[in-house]
Order: C-alpha cells, then sequence, then structure tokens
C-alpha cells in the first residue's frame, strides 16, 4: 500500500457523487464584487450542472442554475426561513461527507508516518473511532432532518486542503484547521437545534463537539512537538494552517462578521488549545471575501441570466 | 496482667489462625514453572506488538481507499482497539526488565513475518475490500487469538500472570473483530467467485504464516 493518496483515490460506494474541489473553495478567493462572483460562477456552470446530474441539488439547479449553492449555502439556518429544510439537508450532508473526510484523514495520518512516535498513533488511533462514530451520528442525523447519504454532490476539498505529506503540517491541517471549523459549524448547529426544540440534533451535536475539542488538543500539541527546536518547520505549520483557515471560511461565510453564516466558535475553540492571537488572526484571516448582501446581489445576477437562458432554450425548441 | 485485649496475640506467640483457612477452598491448583522466561516472554510480547501495530497503521490506510461505508466505520474502532492492544503490551514491557523506554519496542520475528504484514496491506485498490479484511480478519487476526490463548495457558499462571490478564482483555476485542469482519465478508461474497476470491486469498496468506512460523517465528500455524 502506498503512502500519500491523493483526494481523488478517497474510495466511495455507488451512492456518492463527486464535485469539483474549486465548487467549494472558490469564494475565498472573490472580492467584495457581485459583477465579479457572478462572472466566476457563470465560468463554473457547466461544472455545477454536471456534479448535480442525479441528485436532490439538481431540481434547485433548475430553478436557480448555479446560483443554488450561494441561494442554499450562504444564508444562516434560520428556522423561520422557507428553505430553511434544503440548507439543513445541505448542511448535514456537507458535515457527513466532512466527518468521512475526517475519518480518512486519521487513517491515512497513521499509515503515512509510521516512524512517528507511538502517543502520537495513538491519538490518531483514538481519532479513527471518534470520527468513525461521528459519520454514523450524521449518517442518523441526516436521515432525522430528511435526507439520505448521496442526495447531494461530494466535494473532497477538505481531505485535499488539509493532508500535507509533513506531519506537523498534516496535523496543523486536520487537528487544527479541519478540527477548528467543525467547531463553528457544530457549535452553530446546536443553536439551531435549541431554537428548534431538537434535543435528539442538539445532544448528539454536543457530544461531537466534545470529541472535537479533543482533536484539536491533539493538533495543537502535535505542531508544538513535532516543530520544538524548529522554529523554521513552526512557521511552515502556522502558514499552512493560515492557508487552510482561509479556505475553510468560504469568502466570510465562516467568520467574525456580522453577516458570517457560522460564527466563529470562540469558547470552544479557546476551551480547545487556540490562543488569543491565533483567534485573532483567525477573525483576520477569514474576514475577506464577498458579503452575504454581495452574494444576494449575484445570485440574483445569475438567476436572471439562468431564467433567460432558459426562456430562450425553450424558444428555440419551440 | 497484660493491658491488650483479650485474644490479642501476644509477643511471641504464634497467631490463632489455621494456615490459610480462608483460603484454602478451593484450593489453588495453579503450578509454577511456565513455558517462558522473563527474556522469552519480553520477546513474546514485542513479537505481539509488532503484529498489533501494524495491523492498526495497515487498517488506518484502508478507510480512505474501502468504499464501503459500514466497513469504513466498522475499522474506526477496531483500529482504536488494536491501538489500545498495542498500548497494553507496550507498557507490559519494563515491567519484564526491559527498561522505561521499551514501551513503544516492536519486533517482526524474523523478516518472513514482516513479509507476511507486507503481505496483509498490500491490497490498494477500492475493488480489493475481500482481498483486505480476509488477510487481516480470517487469517491474522484469528492466528493471534490462538497464540494469545496458547501463551495465557502455557505461561507461568501466577509469576506472569499481569501478562494472561492483558492478553485475555486482547482476546476477548480480538473475537468481536473476527465476528464482525466475518459478518461482513460473508456479505460481501455473495458470489462462487467472490467466495473464490476469499478462499485463494486465505490460503495465500496461510501459507505464508506458516512459513514464517507464525507471529513468534516458532509457532504451528493451524491449516484453517
Amino acid at each position: 500500500m502506498k503512502r500519500f493518496i491523493h483526494h481523488s483515490e478517497l474510495a466511495r460506494d455507488r451512492r456518492f457523487i463527486r464535485a469539483e474541489n474549486i465548487l467549494a473553495t472558490i469564494l475565498g478567493s472573490l472580492p467584495d464584487d457581485a459583477d465579479a462572483v457572478a462572472e466566476a460562477f457563470e465560468r463554473l456552470d457547466p461544472l455545477v450542472a454536471e456534479s448535480v446530474k442525479g441528485t436532490a441539488a439538481e431540481p434547485l439547479y433548475e430553478e436557480f442554475g448555479c446560483a443554488f449553492g450561494i441561494v442554499a449555502t450562504n444564508e444562516p439556518l434560520d428556522p423561520g426561513s422557507p428553505a430553511v429544510e434544503t440548507r439543513l439537508k445541505l448542511r448535514m450532508h456537507g458535515i457527513f461527507v466532512g466527518e468521512m473526510q475526517a475519518l480518512e484523514g486519521a487513517g491515512r495520518s497513521l499509515w503515512d508516518f509510521p516512524d512517528a512516535p507511538w502517543e502520537f498513533k495513538m491519538n490518531m488511533a483514538r481519532q479513527c473511532w471518534d470520527e468513525a462514530r461521528h459519520v454514523q451520528i450524521y449518517e442518523k442525523l441526516l436521515e432525522h432532518c430528511g435526507g439520505y447519504v448521496g442526495m447531494f454532490p461530494e466535494s473532497t476539498f477538505l481531505f485535499e486542503a488539509c493532508c500535507h505529506e509533513d506531519p506537523a503540517l498534516r496535523v496543523a491541517g486536520v487537528n487544527r484547521g479541519l478540527e477548528g471549523l467543525a467547531c463553528d459549524v457544530f457549535r452553530d448547529m446546536i443553536k439551531f437545534a435549541e431554537k428548534t426544540g431538537d434535543e435528539k440534533m442538539k445532544q448528539a451535536v454536543d457530544y461531537v463537539l466534545a470529541d472535537e475539542l479533543t482533536h484539536v488538543r491533539f493538533g495543537s500539541d502535535w505542531v508544538r512537538e513535532f516543530t520544538k527546536d524548529d522554529p523554521e518547520r513552526y512557521k511552515r505549520a502556522q502558514d499552512y494552517r493560515r492557508e487552510v483557515d482561509k479556505q475553510f471560511s468560504f469568502g466570510g461565510a465562516r467568520s467574525d462578521r456580522e453577516d458570517a453564516v457560522i460564527p466563529i466558535a470562540r469558547a470552544d475553540r479557546k476551551e480547545a488549545g487556540f490562543t488569543d492571537e491565533e483567534l485573532e488572526e483567525l477573525s483576520q484571516i477569514s474576514s475577506g471575501g464577498p458579503s452575504r448582501k454581495t452574494l444576494a446581489q449575484a445570485a440574483a445576477i445569475l438567476i436572471e441570466r439562468h431564467k433567460a437562458r432558459r426562456a430562450g432554450n425553450q424558444q428555440a425548441a419551440e | 496482667m497484660s493491658d491488650a485485649p483479650s485474644g490479642a496475640q501476644q509477643p511471641g506467640e504464634r497467631t490463632t489462625f489455621e494456615p490459610y483457612s480462608a483460603f484454602d477452598i478451593p484450593a489453588d491448583l495453579r503450578e509454577l514453572h511456565g513455558r517462558w522466561d522473563v527474556e522469552a516472554t519480553a520477546r513474546r510480547v514485542r513479537n505481539f506488538r509488532y503484529a498489533e501495530e501494524w495491523m492498526m497503521m495497515i487498517m488506518g490506510g484502508w478507510l480512505a481507499t474501502v468504499p464501503e461505508l459500514p466497513v469504513k466505520t466498522g475499522l474506526g474502532k477496531v483500529i482504536w482497539e488494536s491501538a489500545q492492544a498495542a498500548d497494553i503490551l507496550g507498557r507490559r514491557l519494563p515491567e519484564l526488565r526491559c527498561g522505561r523506554k521499551s514501551v513503544d519496542s516492536s519486533e517482526s520475528p524474523n523478516d518472513a513475518f514482516a513479509a507476511v504484514i507486507r503481505d496483509v496491506a498490500a491490497p490498494e485498490q477500492a475493488a480489493l475490500t475481500i482481498e483486505k479484511l480476509t488477510g487481516m480478519f480470517d487469517v491474522l487476526k484469528p492466528h493471534l487469538v490462538e497464540v494469545y490463548e496458547w501463551t495465557m495457558r502455557e505461561t507461568d499462571q501466577i509469576a506472569d500472570a499481569p501478562t494472561i490478564e492483558l492478553l485475555d482483555e486482547i482476546v476477548r476485542k480480538t473475537r468481536r473483530h473476527i465476528a464482525w469482519a466475518k459478518e461482513v465478508l460473508d456479505r460481501l461474497c455473495d458470489t462462487d467467485a467472490k467466495r473464490d476470491r476469499r478462499v485463494k486469498r486465505k490460503k495465500q496468506v496461510l501459507q505464508m504464516l506458516r512459513e514464517a512460523g507464525g507471529v513468534t517465528g516458532e509457532q504451528d500455524v493451524a491449516s484453517d
């Protein structure tokens, strides 16, 4: 068995449909400009159309065109919103596949670094069991919300973004970047469950969040251990974590901004070992990107173009 | 007259209790002397740890290349319990005069057993779940259960009781792993062609294991 696999090699059963990773990461690279956002998404339209085929996202694409990604995911989970059910299923499915990639990432850390210290292997082995349980939990929560496995395309950008070949950078990416993002998302899910009185979801996610804090602590400890007496490597690990944090902020959707869809869970992150300095830095890194207002404008432009195209196609067909 | 309460033992007196009075039913039938001395047991524990550590790492690598979701999630727990097995084996080593730093020592008995481990790890493609699980759960883990149980029977029952206790715990969990994988493999092998793949793979790994002398390099390996 070789070491260090490409994200495209992640094995899935026939229920899963793979999406291009750029669809998940593009927002982080766009300016706060509705036309620029619309142009960028317009270019990705063929990829979106291809990736949604045969999934529950296909009707959304039919209705909104490639803007559905903006419409569906870049609004908070508001129990009163008419689209909340779709948003919830999208969120749950995204978390479910994210947990699966976290499981695979932890497992590969065992195989990719055979000479790592024993305590590191113990931590990663424990993380494998935890992530496996998280996959099982989110599969059940997805069904609890009326969804099912494979209903939306899967992007493997989480695995791609954080599975580095240097163990110090791997744990910086997986255990601090990815698991830190999980802390933010899960705190938001708990708040949603509290608002809707969903005790089942609240309790299950609360347990998962407790595990994630432990995984972030693993990351904090091992970045320190792997880079001790090597300031250059420590700097590389921190730079890498910043890069991952930038990607995982989805253009400000996860940030400290007032219009953030997922706020940074500062209290949870502090308990997990993030310093005030790191949290300030994360706040700055994640705040860039188009505002929610800009995204709504871009979505309106895209929907209008999509409908015009549809009408044109229909006329031509007649 | 003494200040001691009535019935208390006086200097120079024997105790009033009969020897072993409270403990001779049932009698302790265990006998001293086992098959291995301290050094040999330490070597065997390092051999066991080598197998458990590598099984844990191999299954970690497979998580990404196994497409069946219940297999991915099921392996997660097996990985953790294999890591715990390696950990408690390692913690026995300093107690067997191997030094405090020996807790993470693993040792293959010979090159042939290291080759067995490499062969068990070899199936990589997504289509090879049957080959992956068969090598691990139809051959290697059952062999370990057999050797661990034999060790528990043959080692000094009193002097080496800590080894017996930890192996007992490992065997209990490993039997669960084998039962889980049997159910998975029985489901996966739903055609004659797939059942043949399982049989062929089992034969192949078993043959290598036999040639290596098993996990300790000195063990007869059962043919099935």
